[in-house]
């Protein structure tokens, strides 16, 4: 008896202290209305940027992006000075954070690469900075060119799978790149987005390990995932970057993460 | 036996007929733009290639055909604004090649 309620207030103490610890992955997150952009659709497309807890929902405060661009047919299009202030929060948090938002109209066919750079996110858990390189692409009208290109980030993920248009349960391979070279053995961890759009019921993990997924890329950068429910997953890849950034006169390590998102849907 | 070997010899020849199909499955697509009085048509495949030589036909809200014209070797083909109404651009390749695009009148 005496033991049971041992085990039980343990329990509720791990409860308790779990989502401080590590039991959880800070993703930049880069989510388009839609991953596809069909003849009768709008071209008007709606971006939401945020730091946020993907699986749990907990967001965090974003300081304006350093870099916001789209990159299609090659070219780059700066649309730093388009991102507008939000807020945003998961239910159970008590005051808001800065989110950031935009729309973009699409003109012409062709894969649109969306990026972006966050600016450096102090994490004092984890006593380091963390800037999240981060990419979604769109397809619009049928021209299914330009997703294996390089932004040329610090960091990022170039997909092997052609990242749009996706089943669930597809596998999403990409390889991940450190300053243009394939980053050996490096650790992605995959997180679903619990606030999908169309998420018919909250997804709870029955213990921490659920929470992020991880797996480790190959001698060549390159690494797998199934995707086992519809909505948008995480993957983001992290690395320590060989320069730091100082904090209260201190110099601190900086986790560079190369983050991709792509969209599942079910098969009906 | 006979008939056996027959159904298998079909069964060789239908997949042997179906295997140009793979490359037919690419599907064709028309994008069209308003630039001054000018409409500009591009058609492609999903990997880029241009449909080239495949037959454009513009149509009206009422469905009638105002004009038609062939895509150069870029895919590309150009006519003046006919009329300022929504209009359908079809694009025909050829064995089933077909798809269109609804310029807006708003796009004009």
């Amino acid at each position: 008896m005496h033991l049971k309620q041992f085990l039980t207030g343990s329990a509720i103490f791990i409860c308790a202290i779990g989502p401080a610890a590590s039991g959880q992955a800070h993703f930049a997150a880069l989510i388009p209305a839609d991953d596809i952009i069909s003849q009768g659709d709008g071209k008007q497309l709606k971006l939401a940027v945020k730091f946020i807890h993907p699986l749990d929902r907990h967001y965090m405060e974003m300081a304006r992006p350093v870099q916001f661009g789209v990159l299609q047919n090659g070219r780059k299009t700066d649309l730093l000075a388009t991102l507008s202030e939000g807020k945003g929060k998961a239910p159970e948090q008590d005051r808001d954070f800065t989110t950031w938002r935009t729309t973009y109209q699409v003109k012409r066919p062709g894969d649109y690469t969306f990026y972006l750079e966050p600016a450096p996110y102090w994490e004092p858990a984890e006593d380091l900075f963390i800037v999240h390189y981060t990419k979604v692409c769109v397809n619009a009208l049928g021209l299914e060119e330009g997703w294996d290109q390089p932004v040329d980030l610090e960091t990022e993920i170039i997909p092997l799978t052609r990242p749009y248009g996706l089943w669930s349960n597809n596998l999403f391979t990409g390889r991940v790149m450190v300053k243009g070279k394939p980053a050996a053995g490096a650790e992605v961890e995959v997180e679903y987005l619990n606030e999908s759009p169309g998420n018919p019921s909250l997804v709870k993990a029955p213990s921490d390990p659920y929470v992020t997924q991880v797996v480790k890329a190959d001698a060549d950068g390159v690494f797998s995932y199934a995707m086992p429910r519809a909505g948008w997953w995480g993957f983001a890849a992290l690395s320590e970057a060989d320069w730091k950034l100082r904090k209260d006169g201190l110099e601190k390590g900086v986790e560079i993460g190369a983050v991709y998102w792509v969209h599942t849907t079910d098969m009906k | 036996m006979r008939t056996r070997c027959n159904i298998v010899l079909l069964l060789s020849l239908t997949l042997l007929l179906m295997a140009p199909c793979a490359v037919l499955a690419h599907k064709v697509n028309v994008f069209a733009y308003v630039e001054g009085e000018t409409v500009r048509t591009e058609s492609y495949f999903p990997d880029g290639r241009p449909v080239a030589g495949g037959t454009i036909e513009v149509r009206d809200r009422s469905e009638t055909i105002l004009l038609a014209g062939k895509t150069d070797e870029k895919g590309l083909f150009s006519f003046p604004l006919p009329k300022k109404e929504d209009l359908t651009i079809v694009i025909n390749a050829g064995m089933g090649h077909r798809n269109s695009y609804l310029l807006k009148e708003t796009e004009m």
